[in-house]
């Protein structure tokens, strides 16, 4: 394959990682605002959201300038994701105890 | 041809979406609710940066990125810490 | 049994501080004058996770596994693409497809470490969420907890299990 064809197709398949990306984070506001329970949206939160991130990282992923850059944000997404998750568990957590102090 | 394009229209969609997420954190209706949608916006923040960083040829950016994973972790840790009881882990 | 200590660890002073130097060359962008900073902050890294989490392989049991790792890894991206498709697709029908409960479940794995992994790969499994872990029960809440979720939580803490060489003493089932 030569050069410009397989540029066209990384910026191709790039576009459709994103566009995919885009859809997950929809997804996640949707359920967000239209689940009904705090448990639910935790749900539409965590797993929407990384997916998305994801799916974003990897449609940036051929345009990054370097190594490190790559590197870099691979990094950030497995944060993100370590975080969101322990984060879904700590607000489920004091939700089900109820030992927040705005629950009185 | 670059998918910059394609990438600034999507940064704009993300930006759209955490303006609906937004609704949330007005409407509630607990503060763990509000907490949560913060944290979505905090990812999508990261997703638009990404984007940018790519498009405008601004690779800075990602660190941005990374201070609000941090911010976003640390917050949502010092939330669920505050306690009116005993913390039992 | 004794294993082979190096290969199969990862998590001891030595690997860890190769793994903090690792994270700021990824960070800094491998400039030389970042170690300037980059070395105090590895060094007071290793020194903090040591003090938090000390290393728990002493007795040869645990510690992350290389091969588990490459057995964990697809499977965990696998099933968080599933999980993003099932919530993504439950949320955008015209009426959301939700019958939200809670279920426990009794892991058998032993190592804190491993645990903290088990209850964080829960929540970005499809349609579970681990809401607390409380005398030795977790309680995860299900977007449809109508399903059985005892076999796919079975099958993700053997997984776990064999990332950290954790035997799963058998527990009451």
């Amino acid at each position: 394959m030569d050069q410009p064809t397989f540029g066209l197709i990384l910026n191709l398949i790039s576009t459709l990682l994103a566009c995919g990306g885009a859809l997950f984070f929809i997804a996640g506001t949707v359920g967000l605002l239209r689940l009904p329970d705090l448990y639910s949206r935790l749900h539409a939160l965590t797993k929407a959201d990384n997916l998305g991130l994801g799916l974003i990282m990897l449609a940036v992923l051929p345009q990054a300038p370097d190594l490190f850059f790559a590197l870099k944000m691979l990094l950030l997404w497995v944060l993100v994701m370590i975080a969101g998750a322990t984060g879904a568990h700590l607000i489920a957590k004091r939700a089900v105890r109820g030992d927040g102090e705005d629950i009185l | 041809m670059t998918p910059s394009t394609a990438f600034l229209a999507i940064a704009l969609v993300l930006l759209i979406t955490m303006a609906a997420g937004l609704v949330r954190v007005i409407i509630g209706p607990s503060p763990a609710d509000r907490m949560m949608a913060a944290q979505l916006l905090g990812t999508s923040g990261i997703a638009v940066l990404l984007l940018l960083a790519a498009t405008l040829g601004i690779p800075a950016l990602i660190d941005v990125g990374l201070i609000f994973a941090l911010l976003a972790a640390v917050s949502v840790a010092a939330f669920t810490r505050r306690r009116i009881g005993q913390d039992r882990s | 049994m004794i294993r082979p200590r190096s290969l199969h660890r990862f998590m001891g002073p030595l690997g860890r501080l190769g793994l903090f130097s690792a994270l700021w060359a990824v960070l800094a962008g491998g400039s030389p004058a970042s170690w300037i900073i980059g070395a105090p902050t590895v060094l007071s890294a290793t020194w903090a996770s040591l003090r938090l989490h000390p290393d728990t392989g002493r007795d040869g049991r645990a510690g992350m596994r290389l091969l588990g790792l490459v057995r964990f890894t697809p499977f965990f991206l696998l099933q968080s693409i599933r999980g993003g498709l099932d919530v993504a697709l439950r949320v955008l029908r015209p009426r959301v497809r939700i019958h939200p409960g809670f279920q426990s479940y009794r892991p058998r794995l032993g190592d804190p470490l491993a645990r903290v992994v088990f209850l964080d790969t829960i929540s970005l499994l499809p349609g579970t969420l681990s809401a607390d872990l409380r005398d030795g029960l977790i309680h995860i809440h299900a977007l449809d907890a109508r399903d059985d979720l005892e076999p796919g939580l079975a099958r993700l803490e053997a997984v776990v299990a064999a990332l950290f060489g954790d035997s799963l003493e058998s527990g009451p089932r």
